[in-house]
């Protein structure tokens, strides 16, 4: 391994220093620990220009969780209870060493968002964000939020000022350039992405490539890319380079409760009509170089400095923004006999235009500076931005790295970031031409009149637009701060704040937006990171690696095996997907149409159903920290991170009501799911046979409160059961295990269960308790891989209770009691809104794998995985067909 | 004031890039440069967060090398 070479290497050298002042004799490789961590130290140097390149120098694998959140935003009075835009975000990220020069790093990111942004910018005039009115039961009516209208007249002044008038009175109320957003909603979706980076190391030289894959509902991108190291100069400087390629694709479908309302003439080549869908194809290419230099000064400080360029085409705008266009025609004035001196504009909305070509070009340079006195590092940072969009922005960072009593660290930070506005950035658009102007040309024979319509000249608006306020100009303050503590040689853990604000009057040098675009965030962020060098590099804790032949159980089974020694931990990720898909179900029939249609829905509105689920995918990413305080017990905590993804069909024999039926791209909901905490005892352990009985408590974390948007001017109430995140409820998860071994053969059982503690959660139900026992035999094929086969019966119980009644306004205003699926005013349903379609009697077969790795610095990692084969389903009322489950695990032992 | 800013950035890059003309360093003499708090990226996890975060808010991309990252049409 090439950090090893490097450690001899300057081992050597510093050894010979030190020779002078050492008793002779004395062999090289016994340098004391502080001189090792030394020099180990000072070979993490080479690769100083990316950072990756430098951190790649060890073994480790890392998790973070992230959740980003934005302020409301001014509307002007208008009210609007729409949650801001959220992200939760899971990231693992694992790095090894193949061999001693070749390395393999990995990374996984997930982000689900959900929440109202920006749809366009219009005149505070033109009453973009509409009161949504709600008629109480006393008569009285109330504003209980705001919905978007982008398609509406106003008035303007003569000269061309939005000017609002009092409908009742006829007084003007506004006369004001004022921009204000139109918010709009935007529903759950999820991203995935994985990437890889393969390197191979000369002592003074890398190469590396790599790619990756990022994965939308509505953008795919896939990209590869190559680059670099070369130190020269005795490994002062470093030089670095990149090139890279990136494909994306996007096909998203249109929001169709915008979509009859935006103009996209621009786009009409690239718009494909489905099924009474709009989706809006385009292909973007981005190719990408970089170079950068790394100089040590002197030895406290180091100073690097790059250059980068990014050529894009093709395809760059954003599907779901929009650009406000008022065509005021200047005849207009008086049209409208109330008020003769005013233009009358007619509000449209267009989807933003952006140029089909993007170069730009960054330089910056960081300066790093160790501070004696605090034993602190300094990091100041700068960069320059500039395309040929007319954008230039420069950020500052400054950095403050304080290790505080060896084990912890804590760096505060504070960015600077100003950027003018591309060329192309408009709030909105006032156009001096009529949308469409009808005119009378002449009498035909029966003196009736001829008319001719012209509509708008596409050459007087600018051939550009975008009101998307990231290129708008402003500028952006943001702090925070960065704690790390480590544990232990192998273990550290890391949390993260930041707080953002977005201002127009930030900018640099002035001139920036006006403050109805101002906004804020906060990005808070918790992390583990295991050092498999440190774990396997043998610091000393000989004894404490768990015995390699000990056999796993197979990949899907939770609270399979039990640390040994008091003070032992384990960290582990498992993963688990789910996909139910195929033919709907009746206890154990395929249940037809018809029988769903008139049997699956039968307390709801109509008594019938209109839709039935077409597929559904489960995601559970799972982190699992077990120690062991004493050898009989082990405590467990297991956070969790949930995806899901959900399409429906419309039953046939139904037909569709586009306003009623959601049936189009499915519902996708994502994030923090429960969280378990768990006690392992040990109850009997000789060499073949083992007992234990776990008890847990599964703390209800994952939201269980998630809606669908307000769509066609309607609140749809709560989204279905099986798209909660969690149960909602405080759970009683105990179970019992056997694991038993005999030199190459394995095999083991377990009982669990899962209770609710509580007859309903805060939305109004629980779901049904589980059942589970499980019998698994495995054989041990080689010393580093093991084989199993597992027979799984489960019983889970139907939900109890129901969602509690969600009232808001129906299409036509009025307040109603309650809008979930199945109720008057939504009475499209299907069976996945009852709870007597939740939980049955399961048979299943999982066949597994087992990888341990038996020698080297990875040594005792273990890898598992196994599917399982669904064998019997009994289904409660009508449900999904399940296609089978794949469980992953990893764990480590300390 | 674009053309001003432009050469002050150049300004502090090229006197940055001056700098290194520098005395050698030995290898012994590294211990402080090879402290974690001196690494080019001390927080390299919470740095790609909030780049991540930073680019899908701002124009100006934080790297040129293709990371993905995604759409951001949010």
């Amino acid at each position: 391994m090439v950090v090893i070479k490097h450690i001899k290497a300057v081992g050597r050298f510093v050894s010979g220093h030190l020779k002078a002042n050492q008793p002779k004799g004395k062999p090289q490789a016994t340098a004391s620990p502080a001189l090792q961590a030394l020099t180990v130290a000072a070979l993490a140097l080479p690769g100083l220009m990316l950072p990756a390149a430098s951190a790649a120098e060890e073994d480790e694998v890392d998790f973070q969780y992230s959740h980003y959140e934005e302020g409301q935003r001014d509307l002007y009075g208008a009210k609007s209870t729409l949650h801001p835009i959220q992200v939760d975000s899971v990231l693992g990220k694992a790095r090894v060493s193949l061999s001693d020069r070749i390395k393999f790093a990995f990374n996984y990111v997930q982000d689900t968002w959900s929440g109202a942004t920006p749809y366009t910018t219009s005149p505070l005039a033109a009453g973009g964000n509409e009161p949504i009115r709600q008629n109480t039961a006393s008569g009285k009516t109330i504003v209980t939020g705001a919905s978007p209208i982008t398609e509406t007249q106003m008035y303007l002044s003569k000269n061309f000022v939005p000017v609002a008038f009092d409908t009742n009175t006829g007084k003007r109320l506004l006369r004001t350039l004022q921009p204000v957003h139109v918010l709009a909603m935007a529903s759950p979706e999820t991203r995935k992405q994985g990437d890889f980076k393969l390197g191979y190391e000369w002592d003074e030289a890398a190469l590396n490539i790599g790619g990756g894959l990022s994965v939308e509902p509505d953008y795919v991108s896939s990209f590869g890319n190559m680059g670099g190291r070369l130190d020269f100069n005795q490994k002062l400087t470093t030089l670095d380079f990149g090139l890279s390629y990136t494909n994306s694709d996007t096909s998203a479908i249109m929001d169709h409760d915008a979509e009859p309302y935006v103009i996209k003439t621009a786009f009409a080549q690239q718009i494909q009509q489905t099924g009474g869908l709009s989706i809006i194809h385009g292909n973007r290419q981005d190719w990408a170089g970089s170079l950068g230099l790394s100089q040590i000064l002197n030895k406290n400080a180091v100073v690097t400095a790059n250059i980068g360029y990014t050529h894009s085409t093709g395809y760059m705008n954003n599907p779901y923004k929009a650009v406000t266009i008022i065509f005021a025609d200047p005849t207009s004035l008086g049209s409208d006999p109330s008020h003769p001196q005013a233009l009358v504009g007619d509000v449209k909305t267009f989807l933003e235009q952006r140029p089909n070509e993007r170069n730009q070009f960054t330089t910056g340079s960081r300066y790093i500076q160790h501070i004696g006195f605090a034993d602190a590092a300094l990091h100041l940072d700068y960069r320059f931005f500039h395309d040929d969009w007319g954008i230039n922005a420069h950020t500052f960072e400054a950095d403050w790295v304080q290790p505080i009593a060896s084990t912890w660290t804590v760096t505060p930070k504070i960015r600077y970031y100003t950027q003018d506005a591309a060329n192309f950035y408009y709030p909105y658009i006032i156009s001096k031409q009529a949308f469409s102007k009808t005119v009378i040309t002449g009498y035909d024979a029966n003196d009736l009149p001829i008319t001719t319509t012209t509509a708008y000249n596409p050459n007087k608006l600018p051939a550009n637009f975008s009101s998307d306020q990231r290129l708008s100009a402003f500028g952006a303050l943001s702090g925070g701060v960065t704690i790390n503590k480590k544990l232990s040689k192998a273990i550290s853990l890391e949390a993260g704040f930041e707080y953002y604000t977005h201002a127009g009057s930030l900018k640099l040098g002035g001139g920036g937006d006006g403050s109805y675009s101002d906004f804020n965030y906060y990005l808070v962020n918790g992390g583990l990171n295991i050092n498999l060098d440190a774990l396997g590099g043998g610091g000393g804790h000989d004894g404490h690696h768990h015995d390699g032949h000990h056999a796993q159980p197979p990949a899907g089974v939770m609270f399979g095996h039990m640390l040994k020694k008091t003070n032992d931990i384990m960290v582990g990720y498992r993963y688990m997907y789910s996909r139910q898909a195929g033919d709907m179900l009746h206890g154990t029939g395929v249940a037809s149409d018809k029988q769903i249609q008139n049997h699956g829905c039968v307390q709801g509105f109509t008594g019938y159903c209109r839709v039935t689920p077409a597929y559904m995918d489960m995601g559970m990413h799972m982190l699992d920290i077990m120690y062991a305080p004493a050898d009989w017990l082990n405590l467990m905590v297991m956070p969790q991170f949930m995806d899901m993804d959900m399409d429906m069909r419309p039953l046939k024999g139904v037909t569709v009501n586009p306003i009623q039926d959601h049936l189009h791209g499915g519902h996708r909901t994502g994030g923090i799911g429960d969280t378990g905490m768990y006690a392992l005892f040990k109850m009997f352990d000789n060499d073949i046979h083992h007992v234990h009985a776990t008890v847990g408590l599964s703390a209800p974390t994952g939201d269980v409160d998630i809606m669908i948007r307000r769509m066609h001017r309607k609140d749809n109430g709560y989204l279905h059961y099986g798209m909660q995140l969690g149960s909602g409820t405080w759970d009683f998860k105990p179970s019992l295990t056997y694991t038993g071994q005999l030199d190459d053969w394995s095999w083991g059982g377990q009982f669990s269960a899962t209770t609710r503690m509580e007859n309903h959660n805060g939305s109004g139900y629980a779901l049904g308790d589980v059942f589970q026992t499980t019998a698994w035999g495995g054989y041990t094929l080689t010393r580093w891989l093991s084989a199993s086969v597992r027979g799984i019966y489960t019983v889970q119980q139907q939900i109890d209770g129901q969602f509690n009644p969600v009232s808001g306004t129906d299409s036509l205003g009025n307040t109603v009691s309650n809008v979930n699926p199945g109720s008057k005013a939504n009475y499209s349903s299907g069976p996945m809104d009852y709870p007597t379609s939740y939980g049955g009697r399961y048979w299943d077969v999982g066949f597994g794998l087992n990888f341990t790795v038996p020698s080297g610095t990875l040594k005792g990692n273990n890898v598992g995985v196994e599917w399982l084969q669904p064998v019997q389903d009994n289904v409660n009322g009508y449900q999904l067909q399940r296609e089978g489950a794949f469980s992953a695990t990893w764990s480590v032992m300390f | 004031m674009i053309a001003k800013q432009t050469q002050a950035a150049w300004i502090v890059i090229v006197s940055a890039l001056g700098l290194s003309a520098c005395a050698p360093v030995s290898p012994w003499q590294r211990g402080t440069l090879a402290k974690s708090s001196m690494a080019i990226e001390p927080t390299p996890m919470q740095t790609m967060l909030s780049e991540h975060t930073h680019n899908s808010r701002e124009a100006a991309s934080a790297n040129s090398s293709a990371s993905g990252g995604g759409c951001g049409c949010y």
